[in-house]
Parts: structure tokens; C-alpha cells; sequence
């Protein structure tokens, strides 16, 4: 009977139609790869160029559509390089490693180390001591203390550690899911955009940021000119620049959260109280707990005072190391918990940056938007908003460090060509890749939470676009009335 | 060991309530345990990118440490849950629990096995794949089942573990067995059975016959005409497919033929029905890709829940 039911299509046709239908994306890839590969340069586009600008559209159509694993288009770039542009092989391998990628793989084993150490429970007594019973409260608990740790430990770290302690109160509240759809929702969501808002605060907040920092080195510092030192920008001028943006924004997401989601449950104490003699089953802090967080003070120290001299990436892989020098984290949970094909897709997009720099691709597409501009947006604050509104779209769509990485040399090169501060524009770019509130695969933390489960992805819709107004209006009231006081 | 003469359910758990339904009616049609089900969560696989170059799993070893469990097995238990409710299955049945590892994901699959005394099977099955699509289609490969139920979520249903509706398509599309497709599934209206004019759909509707046979519901035979002159056509293939279900010994409660247009007059005729169920006889092969038949429009267009029979 059951061979009787079996009846269509030959098994092999039924392969190769499943697996055309999976790789679409790959094979549409291709083809504009090779439509463009083929027609003669656009005027002002030298053929180099254009070939680095063929690259750089199959990359970002497998980026945002993801029909292979990333880190084959991370490879991909890198063969690319050598046998469309012919460059050579050692100079597309030392284009991968430098600064940005050494703090990632850094920034990623501390972040890796830090949840290992379960502290989560440490957090959660101090939220709840803090924040008392109140929803409300709790809630604005949550986000501060989420975004200041994601402020420097990066907001996925934070992301991972929280989660449990939200879905703590919100199981603990009531078990079945249509009750508390509404407490779910802002609870989890003020970690997600407590973390995303605070990401931009300092430069180990995210791999954006250390990306940005890279390229105003790579582009525009020389060791010759004095006048180009203002484009080394260390963990202190980033944190005067960035860090009260962060913080402008904290009230309005709670207000954003509450007025859009109504808790079922105005005050949570039955789960607090149950949540306070959970932790205290833990007891008192172990010494290894101590030393974690002594470790990593330590490294935020490296970074605010040595980050100038021997850079943010070799203070963060000090960090990692001294995790598993001190036997705090085994070097098989790191091996485990980073994905390093994401640290090749970062590096082969800085690489493919640079070439887009260099190759004069990048000053050729800031052209090119510049015509697309009216006149009065070519300067100022509308040159700003027009720069942080594409930069809100690209990361929506991709990872924010893939679209920082792709997008940087782009907008650096349209403040060169408009003559606005290259410091301002990267930072507008940098800051606006946290906007990426509409989708789940936005920000890291946006997709940490959305994995418990309690979220729809039409949530991110209903609130995100609230967060995206409100993030955009007070970044560009700090670049007009803030950065210039401060002497950016 | 699947026992030959067990019929083999895969319901697709995803936690929408269409799922459930959908779960409701495999118990039905596995009435006295003639059948094993394997209800399926499928997890995609986590990237990385997304979660920022920290893997995802770090999360939720961090969500199993406080005692929360993952979303598909919160899922898959409140399936067991309603099949304990429903008397299908006794909390004295052996539980065996199976993890296979896979590699580049350190949960791995995940089953729990429960078999009674008389070797009936239940399986809560976690399983994780490049994509939900291609996990639910290998394990229809693999499982030799009989049929597949699967839920249709509204769009805006769609979260976490939610199967999107165009998976769903994408599996009815290429499945080598029968699908049932669950929106909100009403047990009690019957199957109303579609027969065009090809053999093949005779033959799929005393595949159907049967398959309604096991939940006792009751078979309405219908097909349309696209014009006066196919009449006698439309009425002799009704004819021919209620002689053979009924020389397969079961019965038709009713047949009818009208003059339309077959997906509207389907749309309008089926919807007081628990299931409209079509024979996929126009595709095979690349023509199913390219080409869009009665059955998948109907099965786009209908909001309640509709079966492709093979």
C-alpha cells in the first residue's frame, strides 16, 4: 500500500528541483554577476573598479538572501580577488587580517568567556533588588542594566545572559503563553533594544564599531601628515561622541515599549519572589565569579587607556587569552561558541571595503548617490539623514557589521566628494547600523530573543518602526547641536 | 522497528493551533493505535551572522541551565499533552529517549520514543536542518510515512519555529506523498473528494477513500465541467471513481457534478467541508514547478484545509 502511494517524479529530477529551488538566490547571484561582468564599464568606472563592484553585488545579494553558508561567500570574496582582480595571494591575506578582525575574534572569545561564568544570576538578583515588583520597573531594570553591560561587552553577550532571566519571570508569571503575550513581548524586547541602542556607546559595543575605526585608518590617516592623526579615534573620543546618544535614547524605549504593548500584568510580584529564592539557592559568589570580573575590568581599562598605542584588537585577544590562562573558560567552549565563519565573512568584507576604496568603485557609487540627491540634501543635516535612512535599509536587511563593512567606504567617499567631516559621516553610518529594529535577523540581540519563542516576527514590525523614528531624530539632533560642541 | 502494517503519520508541529488541529485529526485517523505518529519540530540550523558571530547555542544552553526549555519542545510536549487528553496515549507507556548527534550543531536531534505493550509508537521528534523545508521533506524520505499533516499558519501567525506558509507550499509542492494542509481542521464535515477527468485521480480518490475510511469520515464525490459539452465527461468519471471506492468496500455519501469554473465551484462548494481533497495529476516532475494546477490553487485559495492526494 504504501509503495502505492508513492508516486511522483523520479527521485533524482526530485533532487535536482529541490536543489535549484534552494540555491535560486545563488543562481540569480550568478547571472547579475555575469551580466555585469560582461557589459563595458559605466562612464567614470575603470574596469578594475567595475570588477570590484561585481564582487561586491553577488556578495550582497548572498548576504541578504543566504542561499549557501556565509562563510563560503566569505571565501568566495577572497578568491575572487585573486582571480578576477588578480591580485596577489599574500596580498589578499594580510588585506584580511588587521585590527577590526583582531578585535572581533577578541571581542567574540570575551563574549564567549563572560556567559560562560554564569553571572546571569547575579544580574538578575540586582534587578530585581533594584527594580522591585513594578512591571514598569522591572522592565526599565532590564533595559538599563542590558544596555550598559551591552555597551561594553557587545549586545549579543548581554542578549544570551538576559534571555533566561526574562523568560524566568514571564514562566514564572503564567505558563501559558496567550496570557503574558503582552508582558513577554516588552520584557524581552527591553533586552533586545536596551542592547541594540547601547551598542554604539563605546567601541567594544559591536563589530561595527571597531570596523569603522578601522577604515578611517585604512583610508585616511598617513603616518606623514600630522593633520590626519584626528582619524585615529580611540576608545575615549568614541565614548564622548557616542555614549550620550545611547543614553538619550533609553527613556524613550520604555515609553515606545509600553505604549505599544499593554502588560497583561501591571505588577509581578508572585514571580519575583519566586525568582529572588531561586537565586538564592546559588549563595554567595564563587572566587572564579570575582576573577571574571576583575579580568574583564581589567580589559576595559586596556581598552580606554592603550587602545591608541597597541590598538582595541590585541587588547581584546589579551582579554580572550587571559580567560584561559586563569582556567576560567576551556578552549573548546570558545572553539564552540564562536562562529568563525563569521570572523572570515567580517574579514573578507573589510578586505573586499578596502579594494572598493582603493579601486576608486567606492567614490564612483558615493558619486553616483550624490546625483540621485537633490541639491540641498548634498551638505549638512539633510546629507546626514540621507546617509543614516541608506544605512537603516542595508541593515535591516543583513548582519549590522556586514552592512557597516559594505556601506563604510561608500559613505566615507560621499563625505570626501560633498566636503563634510569623513569623523561625522562614519559616525552617522556606525550608529545608524544599530537602527535595525524591523527584522529579526537585525541585530544580534533582536535574534537571541526572538529564539525563546514568545515573539512574532510582526512584533518587530509593530514596535520597530517607532524605535527606527525615534533613534534617527535624536542621532541627528546630537551630529547638529552635540558633535559640534564637542569639536567633531 | 516499524511494525509493515502500521500506517505512518508525520504531523508537523510548529505551536500553531492549525498544527494542532492538524494533530487532533491524526489521532483520529490512528483510531485503536492503528497507526504510529512522529510528531516533527524542525529547528533551522543556526548560521551565526545573525546572532553576531556568537552561536546561538550559547543562548540556549543558557535557557536549559535555568530550566526552560527550548520553543520546539515546548511545542512537541503540548502535542503529547493533548494526545494523554485525548486517551490516545497512557503516562504508563515506555519512553525511550534517542539523541543523534549533527554535525556544526551541538544540540543535535532530539527524540523521545513512547511504545506500548502492543507496539504502537508515538515519537516527539526534534530535528534540526539547513531549512524547515528540507527537514520536513527528508524525514517524509526517510520515515516512509503515509501521510504528512502540516499546518497553515496566517501570515501574521508566523514566529519563532513557525512554519511560514510558503514552506508549507514548498513541501506540498514536493512531496512524494499525500498532504494534508491544516487550517483550524473541523473533524465531523467529511471529505469532499475533487476528481478531474485523468485515471490517475480515480486512483487518488480511493487512495483518499481509504485514508477516510480510518477516521470514519464520510466521502462526497464531486467534479466539474468547464462547459456543457464536458458534462458527460465530468459524469462518468464520478461515476467510475465512486464504483471503485465502492468496489474498495467503502461508501459514497453523495456525488455531484456542476458547470463552471473548477477552482471558484471548488472554492464555493468545499468550504462546509472538514477537508477538500484534490489529486495532484497534472504535475510531475518540472512541469509541477512551472505549472500552476487546480489542486495548488485551490489549496492557495481555500481557507479551510485541503489534501493533495498522490
Amino acid at each position: 500500500m504504501r509503495a502505492s502511494l508513492r508516486l511522483p517524479g523520479h527521485p533524482v529530477l526530485r533532487s535536482i528541483m529541490l536543489f535549484l529551488r534552494e540555491k535560486r538566490w545563488l543562481l540569480f547571484a550568478i547571472v547579475v554577476g555575469v551580466v555585469f561582468y560582461l557589459a563595458p564599464p559605466p562612464e567614470g568606472l575603470s574596469r578594475d573598479a567595475q570588477l570590484v563592484l561585481v564582487i561586491s553585488v553577488v556578495a550582497v545579494i548572498l548576504f541578504m538572501t543566504e542561499p549557501i553558508p556565509l562563510p563560503a561567500v566569505a571565501f568566495m570574496i577572497i578568491i575572487a580577488q585573486v582571480l578576477l582582480l588578480g591580485r596577489d595571494v599574500a596580498e589578499v591575506g594580510a588585506s584580511l587580517m588587521n585590527g577590526s578582525v583582531f578585535f572581533i575574534i577578541g571581542s567574540l572569545m570575551l563574549a564567549v568567556a563572560v556567559v560562560k561564568q554564569k553571572l546571569d544570576k547575579r544580574l538578575a538578583y540586582l534587578i530585581v533588588r533594584l527594580s522591585g515588583t513594578k512591571t514598569r520597573n522591572i522592565a526599565i531594570g532590564i533595559s538599563v542594566v542590558s544596555g550598559l553591560l551591552a555597551s561594553v561587552i557587545g549586545e549579543h553577550t548581554v542578549a544570551a545572559m538576559m534571555l533566561p532571566v526574562a523568560l524566568t519571570l514571564i514562566t514564572l508569571t503564567s505558563d501559558d503563553p496567550k496570557k503574558v503575550r503582552n508582558l513577554a513581548a516588552v520584557l524581552l524586547f527591553s533586552i533586545a533594544y536596551g542592547s541594540s541602542i547601547a551598542g554604539i556607546g563605546t567601541p567594544s559595543g559591536g563589530a561595527r564599531n571597531a570596523i569603522m575605526i578601522g577604515y578611517w585608518k585604512e583610508f585616511f590617516y598617513d603616518p606623514t601628515d600630522p593633520n590626519t592623526a584626528k582619524y585615529l579615534v580611540d576608545y575615549v573620543k568614541w565614548v564622548m561622541v557616542s555614549y550620550p546618544v545611547f543614553l538619550a535614547q533609553l527613556p524613550f524605549v520604555i515609553i515606545i515599549l509600553f505604549s505599544t504593548f499593554n502588560p497583561e500584568y501591571k505588577h509581578l510580584t508572585r514571580a519575583v519572589v519566586k525568582l529572588r529564592a531561586q537565586i538564592e539557592l546559588e549563595g554567595p559568589m564563587k572566587p572564579s565569579h570575582f576573577m571574571a570580573i576583575g579580568l574583564f575590568f581589567l580589559t576595559l581599562v586596556g581598552w580606554v587607556f592603550f587602545s591608541n598605542t597597541i590598538g582595541l584588537g590585541t587588547i581584546a585577544l589579551i582579554g580572550g587569552v587571559a580567560f584561559m590562562v586563569f582556567g576560567l573558560v576551556r578552549w573548546e567552549d570558545l572553539n564552540s561558541g564562536v562562529n568563525w565563519g563569521v570572523v572570515w565573512l567580517y574579514a573578507a568584507a573589510i578586505s573586499l571595503g578596502i579594494q572598493m576604496k582603493d579601486s576608486g568603485a567606492a567614490m564612483w557609487l558615493a558619486d553616483s548617490f550624490l546625483t540621485i540627491l537633490p541639491d540641498f540634501m548634498e551638505t549638512g543635516t539633510p546629507l546626514l539623514a540621507s546617509v543614516s535612512i541608506l544605512t537603516t535599509f542595508v541593515t535591516n536587511t543583513m548582519s549590522n557589521g556586514a552592512a557597516v563593512a559594505v556601506l563604510g567606504p561608500i559613505t566615507l567617499n560621499l563625505a570626501h566628494s560633498t566636503g563634510s567631516s569623513e569623523l561625522v559621516v562614519g559616525f552617522v553610518t556606525a550608529i545608524s547600523s544599530a537602527f535595525a529594529y524591523l527584522t529579526v535577523i537585525g541585530t544580534p540581540a533582536c535574534t537571541i530573543v526572538y529564539a525563546s519563542g514568545y515573539l512574532k516576527t510582526t512584533d518587530f514590525l509593530k514596535v520597530g518602526y517607532k524605535m527606527v523614528i525615534m533613534s534617527t531624530i535624536i542621532l541627528l539632533v546630537f551630529a547638529a547641536l552635540y558633535w559640534p560642541m564637542i569639536g567633531l | 522497528m516499524k511494525s509493515e502494517k502500521q500506517f505512518q503519520i508525520l504531523v508537523c508541529i510548529d505551536g500553531s493551533e492549525a498544527s494542532y488541529s492538524g494533530l487532533r485529526y491524526a489521532v483520529r485517523m490512528g483510531d485503536d493505535h492503528s497507526a504510529d505518529l512522529t510528531l516533527l519540530f524542525v529547528r533551522p540550523v543556526d548560521e551565526g551572522l545573525s546572532s553576531g558571530g556568537l552561536q546561538l547555542e550559547i543562548a540556549r544552553e543558557n535557557m536549559l541551565n535555568w530550566g526552560h526549555e527550548l520553543p520546539g519542545m515546548r511545542a512537541l510536549k503540548r502535542g503529547r499533552d493533548m494526545l494523554v487528553e485525548m486517551g490516545f496515549m497512557e503516562d504508563s507507556w515506555k519512553e525511550q529517549v534517542v539523541h543523534t548527534d549533527v554535525r556544526g550543531d551541538q544540540l543535535g536531534d532530539n527524540s523521545i520514543v513512547y511504545t506500548n505493550e502492543e507496539g504502537a509508537k508515538i515519537t516527539l521528534e526534534m530535528m534540526v536542518s539547513p531549512s524547515v523545508e528540507r527537514g520536513i521533506l527528508d524525514e517524509i524520505e526517510i520515515g516512509e510515512y503515509d501521510i504528512t499533516i502540516i499546518g497553515m499558519c496566517a501570515e501574521d501567525e508566523t514566529g519563532s519555529g513557525k512554519i511560514r506558509p510558503a514552506t508549507t507550499k514548498a513541501v506540498v509542492s514536493q512531496s512524494p506523498t499525500p498532504v494534508l494542509v491544516a487550517r483550524d481542521l473541523e473533524q465531523d464535515h467529511g471529505h469532499f473528494m475533487c476528481v478531474d477527468f485523468t485515471d490517475k485521480a480515480i486512483e487518488a480518490a480511493v487512495k483518499d477513500a481509504k485514508i477516510a475510511a480510518r477516521c470514519h469520515c464520510p466521502i462526497y464525490l464531486y467534479s466539474v465541467a468547464e462547459t456543457d459539452d464536458e458534462l458527460p465527461i465530468a459524469l462518468d468519471v464520478v461515476a467510475r471513481a465512486r464504483a471503485a471506492i465502492e468496489a474498495a468496500g467503502m461508501q459514497v455519501v453523495s456525488d455531484t457534478v456542476e458547470v463552471g469554473n473548477p477552482v471558484e465551484k471548488i472554492l464555493e462548494q468545499g468550504r462546509k467541508y472538514s477537508l477538500i481533497v484534490m489529486a495532484d495529476t497534472s504535475v510531475k516532475g518540472f512541469r509541477r514547478f512551472f505549472q500552476t494546477s487546480v489542486a495548488y490553487e485551490v489549496l492557495e485559495r481555500a481557507e479551510n484545509s485541503v489534501m493533495i492526494v498522490r
